[in-house]
């Protein structure tokens, strides 16, 4: 490859990253905040929450294939986490954020530890009950989660003593998280442990008598996921004020998972399309009344029907991750991931 | 440098009543290319899984490179140093060439969460994208490294098997029928390239299902009959052996 290709190819990724920074910085919340409609704002706040639980939940089960059922569990881990140390200790938002995504990434681990061994439909299924597990203890729980009145989070986000009240604040601040969380998401997924994690889905007897440590690996991305989707719930208790339980049952899981098999299992950027369109088309459809799910449901089944790897399909995704972030690959003695 | 790659003694696996390896015990030499034959169910898979930690033995001790290795995982097996391909093809297939063979620089140089989240160069990472490169260019696989590993035709996955237990780095190649489903030129290909890879200094154990390819090229050659060891030496004595023709051909009494 010659150095004018190289030097173009990494001019366009570039160009990409700062377009879709912008898109997301400055185009949206611009014409939202232009629109004045607050509930749009509120919908694009739990459209970037949803494109990180996508994004998420898409490393463990597009990119390193264990299905998770139970996946709304670490959300609302998360979520509560936060609530209740802000709520019960006072523990500021910089604080809560982290620790909430630590508590999901540490209820991960445990799950993870005795069920890895378990493939496919096994492994779904014991998501499956550990997902129910939460969601039953948050609502029953009373005492402590209120049950199913929920919680109210009265302090608004607060950094280094800066609050952010008003709903274009803290958009920003979602979308500066989701950023960065998308982007060490991004890291995982096209790297050579995002190959490892893929060579395990494909086949992991294989993998291991290649000296790929299946069970580690498979810790590793349980935990790794479930600590964005709590980060995720820490951010979705601060930034709506509320939570309850119903947020957080087995029909969640099975959104998040539409998501991720809609955009594309294995696929990074498909993940985040099937979190923007499953969340946006409903609002979209609002003018249609009765029929708005419907509508939904009918968009999803066409979409599995007519595009079953996926709107962004995890090998057209990794190409361009390719093409455009590594541009030396096609080089002799280029390196498959940078 | 030691004095044997793989070293068995009374190797024994047992599945219930019956018996599939029976005190089985070999001896690998550096640099040894050696064919292991046996007609079906004679417990050469189960020989092969005990080898490379997929089952652990009922009795008896594996030493590699005079390290014990007895109940090791795959995984340490492999980062031991001992490549294996399937018996039946086992590749990644929605991952391309160039992943598929990546996969084994992986298992050897070490995966890391850490890695992957820093944004910059690394060494690791370099050196397993170098030693892809090398090894896919070694099997003639550089051409079509970009292309998905479904798209590749029956005889250049076998390659691509070889290439990724290659990749392992790898100080004993463990081949698990590597001819099967090739025709006559396609096998012959095979010999020749094993041969090579042999003559570069690598050990290699062939275990196949036909004597064929084993008889050419092989320097020495261990017979399994129902779990048992009945031959263990070169290719012209092993088959004039009367019971490896007992084992093959049937004799007039089965006493094994």
């Amino acid at each position: 490859m010659t150095d004018n290709k190289l030097v173009s190819h990494s001019v366009r990724a570039n160009l990409l990253v700062l377009g879709l920074l912008a898109l997301v910085l400055g185009v949206v919340p611009g014409v939202l905040s232009f629109l004045g409609k607050s509930y749009y704002m509120q919908v694009a706040n739990s459209a970037l929450i949803y494109c990180v639980v996508a994004a998420s939940m898409n490393l463990i089960t597009g990119t390193a294939g264990l299905m998770c059922l139970g996946h709304a569990a670490f959300f609302g881990i998360g979520a509560y986490t936060a609530a209740l140390l802000n709520t019960h200790f006072g523990l500021p938002f910089l604080l809560t954020l982290p620790l909430g995504g630590v508590a999901a990434g540490l209820a991960g681990v445990l799950v993870a530890l005795p069920t890895m061994r378990l493939i496919s439909i096994y492994f779904a299924v014991a998501t499956l009950g550990v997902g129910e597990i939460v969601h039953v203890t948050l609502l029953n729980w009373v005492s402590l989660t209120r049950g199913p009145m929920g919680m109210q989070i009265y302090e608004p986000i607060t950094i280094f003593g800066h609050q952010f009240t008003g709903l274009l604040s803290i958009y920003y601040v979602i979308a500066v998280l989701a950023c960065v969380s998308i982007y060490l998401l991004w890291r995982m997924n096209h790297s050579y442990f995002g190959n490892a994690l893929r060579s395990v889905r494909e086949d992991d007897q294989c993998a291991e008598a290649m000296g790929i440590s299946v069970v580690k690996l498979k810790i590793q991305a349980f935990a790794a996921s479930t600590f964005f989707t709590g980060l995720a719930g820490a951010v979705l208790a601060h930034s709506a004020g509320y939570i309850s339980p119903d947020s957080f049952q087995f029909s969640e899981s099975i959104l998040i998972l539409t998501m991720v098999v809609v955009g594309g299992l294995g696929s990074l950027p498909g993940s985040i399309l099937g979190a923007l369109l499953l969340i946006l088309l409903p609002e979209v459809a609002r003018g249609l009344g009765d029929m708005r799910n419907v509508a939904v449901g009918v968009v999803m089944f066409l979409s599995i029907l007519l595009l079953p790897k996926g709107i962004f399909g995890e090998v057209s995704a990794i190409e361009v991750a390719r093409k455009l972030f590594n541009s030396a690959w096609d080089g002799r003695n280029a390196v498959g991931w940078k | 440098m030691p004095e044997t790659i793989l070293e068995t003694k009374g190797l024994t696996r047992r599945f219930g009543g019956l018996t599939a390896v029976d005190a089985v015990d070999m001896v690998m030499r550096p640099g040894e290319l050696v064919g292991l034959i046996g007609p079906n169910g004679a417990g050469k898979s189960t020989f092969f899984n005990c080898l490379t930690g997929f089952y652990p033995p009922s009795e008896g001790e594996v030493r590699f490179l005079d390290k014990p290795i007895t109940g090791l995982k795959p995984f340490q097996v492999a980062k031991m140093g001992i490549g294996r391909t399937f018996q039946n093809l086992r590749i990644m297939p929605n991952m391309t060439v160039f992943d598929n063979v990546s996969i084994g620089a992986i298992g050897s140089l070490g995966h890391s969460l850490r890695r992957a989240l820093w944004p910059f160069n690394c060494l690791t990472d370099n050196e397993i994208s170098q030693r892809t490169w090398d090894i896919l260019a070694r099997v003639g696989l550089d051409s079509l490294s970009s292309e998905l590993a479904a798209n590749l035709s029956y005889g250049k996955r076998k390659y691509l098997e070889i290439a990724r237990a290659l990749a392992t780095d790898p100080k004993l190649l463990i081949l698990d029928e590597p001819a099967a489903g090739l025709n006559e030129q396609e096998t012959e290909q095979l010999a020749d390239f094993i041969q090579k890879l042999n003559r570069e200094g690598l050990p290699i154990l062939l275990v196949e299902h036909d004597m064929g390819l084993v008889m050419g090229i092989c320097q020495r050659v261990m017979v399994l009959a129902l779990g048992k060891k009945i031959a263990d030496d070169t290719p012209e004595a092993v088959q004039q052996h009367p019971l490896v023709l007992e084992a093959y051909l049937g004799g007039e009494e089965c006493q094994y």
